[in-house]
């Protein structure tokens, strides 16, 4: 793990997870063009210059907010009532179907907000580690350490579902349990997996418990953990910064 | 605390890491369809009830639902589905308990499920008016979306309460449920 001031994963997960809250709410309900496009590349600076991402997600953070922008610039085109926007200009006529340029403002303001709500998420979802996270929580929000080691189990599970799905899709097809081909087929035989798999990680989980309570975990009422996330003044600067990026959109009259 | 025994987190653990791993492409789905194809997403929007139902279906103990979601938000969040994934979870995961708490844990009726779930789907349609432009839609489009909403969400409902069901069958919670789900 990079301890440098300028990468994000140097952060405290939890200022990560919570100070992008206010901004993203500010990107979501606003109306306007400026307001999330300032959201969408104030985020999308910061991951590009402290993200520190690998090559394909590089890729897909410089690809992805401009096409989903697109996307929705024209889908939005479809969507929205002509009603309301019949009096910009048309750009194009298809039939008994007209694309108002209105209608394209509609659907890049809303193209602009997803983006920038997505890339303010992608700002901790790209730079912290859940472990660390859960840590955290259990450090600086107090969190219930039982709670927290919940959270672990959890994220091991995961790995062992793999595991797990594959030996019941195994022995479904072992005992010839086949709904045949096509889409519905397939959802079905999915559903069949959910049941199975759900029992087996609750059993899981059953054995779990039995061995760390025999190694008596939940004895006492703190624990100590061997590795600390810290909490420094890094974070306070980076919180402050993204809540007083909610101003932005007050600055308007200025520039 | 004491009613938080290690045997019921680690069930919680188990159905929240599910319904994590199953939140993930439901959470990148839905970035790209959200304003894209607003329908599709209203048709896909129920997925967030199935693991909340199943652990309070299944557990029958207050919090279930709730410490459930905020499980399967760990592990959303270390997937780039991001912050925004804990609170979404947590909020559907609460609205779902609210109705359980305010009978104070007696009533495990399918119709409290169903109801919460339509309650939870409202009160989020009114306040997603403005991130999805849904005002600007046409009145069609308006109305498909509430329906598929509603469809999809009783839809997500009723398969939670069959999963539910044939766990209890299995035994898997017995001894967790203070009230036995296999009724």
């Amino acid at each position: 793990m990079s301890d440098s001031i300028l990468s994000l994963r140097s952060y405290n997960p939890v200022v990560k997870v919570l100070a992008p809250v206010p901004a993203m709410i500010v990107a979501g309900l606003s109306r306007d063009l400026w307001t999330p496009a300032v959201f969408a590349v104030i985020g999308l600076v910061m991951l590009l210059i402290a993200g520190r991402p690998r090559a394909r997600t590089l890729a897909w953070l410089l690809a992805g907010p401009p096409l989903l922008v697109a996307l929705l610039t024209v889908s939005f085109g479809v969507w929205t009532d002509p009603a309301l926007v019949d009096d910009t200009t048309a750009v194009l006529e298809l039939g008994p179907f007209t694309l108002w340029s209105g209608a394209l403002v509609t659907g890049l303001a809303t193209g602009l907000r997803v983006a920038a709500v997505m890339l303010l998420a992608l700002i901790a979802g790209l730079t912290t580690d859940g472990t660390d996270l859960v840590r955290s929580m259990i450090a600086h929000l107090r969190m219930p350490y039982r709670i927290g080691y919940a959270g672990f189990a959890a994220m091991r599970f995961v790995p062992r579902f793999r595991r797990d799905l594959e030996i019941i899709r195994l022995a479904h097809r072992v005992r010839g349990v086949d709904g045949g081909r096509g889409p519905v087929a397939t959802l079905r035989r999915y559903s069949g997996y959910a049941v199975p798999l759900l029992a087996g990680a609750m059993r899981h989980g059953d054995r779990v418990s039995l061995a760390m309570e025999a190694r008596g975990f939940g004895a006492h009422p703190t624990r100590t953990e061997r590795r600390h996330v810290p909490l420094r003044a890094r974070d306070a600067v980076l919180a402050l910064w993204l809540v007083a990026v909610c101003f932005v959109p007050h600055l308007t009259g200025v520039l | 605390m004491k009613t938080l025994t290690t045997r019921y987190l680690m069930a919680c653990a188990a159905i929240g890491a599910a319904t994590g791993v199953l939140l993930i492409p439901a959470f990148f789905v839905s970035f790209t369809i959200s304003a894209a194809a607003p329908l599709a997403y209203a048709a896909m929007a129920g997925v967030w009830f199935l693991g909340p139902v199943v652990a309070l279906a299944v557990l029958r103990r207050p919090g279930a639902a709730v410490l459930t979601m905020l499980l399967a938000g760990i592990i959303n969040i270390a997937s780039p589905a991001g912050p925004s994934a804990i609170v979404t979870n947590l909020m559907v995961g609460a609205a779902l308990e609210v109705g359980f708490l305010v009978t104070r844990y007696r009533i495990w009726r399918p119709w409290l499920f169903y109801v919460m779930g339509v309650l939870f789907q409202a009160y989020y349609a009114i306040s997603a008016y403005a991130y999805f432009n849904i005002d600007d839609m046409t009145v069609a489009a308006q109305a498909g979306f509430f329906v598929l909403l509603l469809g999809s969400t009783l839809a997500f409902i009723k398969i939670g309460l069959v999963i539910a069901g044939r766990l209890a069958a299995a035994g898997v919670a017995r001894g967790i449920a203070p009230v036995s789900a296999a009724r």
